[in-house]
C-alpha cells in the first residue's frame, strides 16, 4: 500500500511538473519574442550613443533568439517525456494493443494447424495408396518385416537418443527416419524404402 | 488509439519547429529596409495559431494521462499466443521437412524401379 500511495504521489508530481514545464517554455518564447519586436523599435532619444544603444539591443536580441531556441527544445524534450509515459502508462490502448496482437497470432496459429489438419487428412490418403501398391508389388517378399517394424528397428540402430517426434495430440504422430542414406539390407528390401509410421 | 495520439504528438513536433521557423522569418522581414507587410501578418497569424495548438495540444495529453496513469507497471503480455504461433509455424515446417524426405524416397524408389527395368530388357535381348 505504502509503495502504490509513493507511485501515484510520483505520478502525480511527475504530471504536475509537465504541466509547469509546458506552461514556462510557451510563456519564456511568447515574451522573448514580444521583446525582440519591441528592441527592434527604433527610438529618437537614447540615453547612451546611438552605437552603444544599437550593441546593446543586438547582444539582447542575441540572448532573447537562444531563450526562444532553448525553449523550444525544451519542449521537444517534453513531448519526448509525454511519449515515453503515454507508451508505459497508457493502460487502455496498451490493453488494446495486446489484445489485437494476440488475436492476431491466435488466428495465425488456427490457420495454421487447420491448413497442417488437411494436409495429414490428404496424405493419409496417398500414404495408403502408396503402402498398397508397396505390399502388393512383388518386390516386397513374405520374409521381409512390416514397414512399422523395419521403421522401428531402424530408428534404434540410428542413435539411443533419437525419439519419434510428436505434433498435438489431437493429431497422427508423423515419425521420420533419422537417415535415408542407411540401408540394412537383411530388413528391408533391396530398394531401402524409407518408411512413414502411421500410429 | 495508442497510435492516434502517438501520432498527435508527433505532429505537436512539427508544429513546435514551425513555430521556431514563424519566429525567425518575422525577425527577418523586419530586418530588412522595406517590409512585407502581407508576409508579416501572414508569418505573424501562423506563429499564434502554432503556439495556442501545441499549447491547448498538449495540455489535453497531461490532462489525459492525470485521468489514465496510475503509477504501476503493465504487467500484460502476448507471449502465450506468441509461442503457440511459433510452435504452429514450427509444426508446419516440421511436416514440410517430412514431406520432402518422403518425395526424395519415392523418387529414389521410381529410379532403382526403371534401372531394374531396363537391366531385364537387355538381358531380354541378349537371349
Amino acid at each position: 500500500m505504502a509503495t502504490q500511495r509513493v507511485h501515484s504521489q510520483s505520478k502525480e508530481s511527475l504530471l504536475q511538473n509537465y504541466n509547469k514545464r509546458l506552461k514556462d517554455d510557451i510563456s519564456s518564447i511568447l515574451d522573448n519574442f514580444t521583446e525582440i519586436i519591441k528592441t527592434a523599435k527604433i527610438e529618437d532619444e537614447t540615453q547612451v550613443a546611438r552605437a552603444t544603444q544599437a550593441e546593446q539591443d543586438h547582444y539582447e536580441m542575441h540572448v532573447r533568439a537562444a531563450n526562444i531556441v532553448r525553449a523550444g527544445e525544451s519542449l521537444m524534450k517534453l513531448v519526448s517525456d509525454l511519449k515515453q509515459f503515454l507508451i508505459l502508462n497508457d493502460f487502455p490502448s496498451v490493453n488494446d494493443a495486446i489484445s489485437l496482437q494476440n488475436q492476431h497470432l491466435r488466428s495465425l496459429q488456427e490457420e495454421c494447424d487447420k491448413k497442417l489438419t488437411s494436409l495429414r487428412d490428404e496424405i493419409a490418403i496417398d500414404l495408403y495408396e502408396l503402402e498398397e501398391e508397396y505390399y502388393s508389388s512383388s518386390q516386397w517378399e513374405s520374409t521381409d518385416l512390416p514397414l512399422c517394424e523395419a521403421y522401428r528397428q531402424r530408428d534404434s540402430w540410428a542413435s539411443p537418443g533419437s525419439s519419434c517426434s510428436s505434433t498435438q495430440g489431437d493429431r497422427e504422430d508423423v515419425d521420420g527416419p533419422p537417415s535415408q542414406e542407411t540401408n540394412p539390407p537383411h530388413h528391408l528390401n533391396g530398394h531401402g524404402t524409407a518408411s512413414i509410421e502411421k500410429q | 488509439m495508442a497510435n492516434e495520439r502517438l501520432r498527435a504528438l508527433e505532429e505537436v513536433e512539427k508544429e513546435i519547429a514551425l513555430i521556431l521557423q514563424c519566429a525567425g522569418n518575422i525577425v527577418l522581414e523586419l530586418s530588412k529596409d522595406k517590409h512585407n507587410a502581407s508576409l508579416l501578418d501572414r508569418q505573424l497569424v501562423q506563429f499564434q495559431s502554432s503556439v495556442t495548438r501545441v499549447e491547448s495540444e498538449l495540455s489535453t495529453q497531461i490532462r489525459y494521462l492525470t485521468q489514465v496513469a496510475t503509477g504501476q507497471p503493465h504487467e500484460g503480455s502476448t507471449y502465450s499466443a506468441r509461442k503457440d504461433c511459433q510452435m504452429a509455424l514450427n509444426r508446419a515446417e516440421y511436416a514440410k521437412v517430412k514431406l520432402g524426405e518422403l518425395g526424395r524416397t519415392c523418387e529414389v524408389m521410381l529410379e532403382q524401379q526403371l534401372q531394374h527395368q531396363q537391366q531385364q530388357l537387355q538381358q531380354q535381348q541378349q537371349t
